[in-house]
């Protein structure tokens, strides 16, 4: 079983170490992921959100309701974490 | 061949730590061990993000002299991208959530079977004749 895993790990490494030779190369200014929307962000901050560090106006206004919804998840897992660990006392008790 | 080995060892690195996690998340028995796997995995992907950010001779994507000293002419080329930043930023709360309540939940199955190890659980719920919960 654990010569089995070992097998799958090493393939799948393989396969994404094959993939690399397609990235884009590390640094590059003409990436993809440089050249297409965050130009944008980062030439209009100042203009749109007078915040000088764009990670915090990407975070907080861009794209706020994103942030709104990572607060709720993480009241999600703090609410379960309770209720997890709550249930259990619970019925112990009743025994 | 070392131009190769330049340009692309981020990467190779990100992938032999992804392939820690999985190890860990297929081969091993202990369940908190499998947790930890995932969270190994999860910032190797986070580091991956974060690498494709990089530009060469960019710096913090922080504007210089944003206030108060006339306009300048912001080139998007002097600043590092700021998006997978941001991404990352939810991804970690993310996997902070989910780390928090799979650990809650091993607490649940340590209290009913009294151990952590997979094979000893499924033996105990092969041999016992009430169901669990």
């Amino acid at each position: 079983m654990r010569i089995l895993a070992l097998f799958t790990v090493i393939i799948t490494g393989i396969i994404l170490a094959y993939g690399t030779q397609d990235m884009p190369d590390w640094g590059d200014p003409k990436s993809p992921a440089s050249i297409h929307v965050s130009p944008r962000y980062i030439e209009k901050t100042i203009e749109e959100t007078a915040t000088p560090n764009v990670v915090t106006s990407l975070l907080a206004d861009y794209r706020g309701y994103d942030t709104l919804g990572e607060t709720t998840v993480i009241f999600t897992a703090g609410i379960s974490c309770i209720l997890i660990l709550r249930i259990r006392k619970r019925r112990r008790e009743q025994k | 061949m070392i131009d190769l080995i330049i340009s692309k060892y981020n990467y190779w690195i990100y992938i032999v730590l992804m392939m820690i996690g999985f190890y860990a998340m297929i081969g091993k028995k202990n369940l908190v061990k499998k947790i930890i796997g995932i969270n190994i995995f999860q910032t190797a992907i986070i580091l991956f993000f974060v690498s494709t950010a990089s530009k060469r001779g960019g710096t913090l994507p922080i504007i210089e002299h944003a206030h108060g000293h006339g306009a300048h002419a912001i080139e998007a080329a002097s600043y590092i991208n700021p998006l997978p930043h941001v991404l990352m930023l939810t991804a970690i709360v993310v996997m902070v959530s989910t780390l928090g309540v799979a650990l809650a939940i091993m607490i649940l199955i340590y209290r009913r079977y009294n151990t952590l190890e997979e094979n000893e659980i499924l033996e105990q719920r092969k041999w016992s004749s009430n169901p669990p919960f």
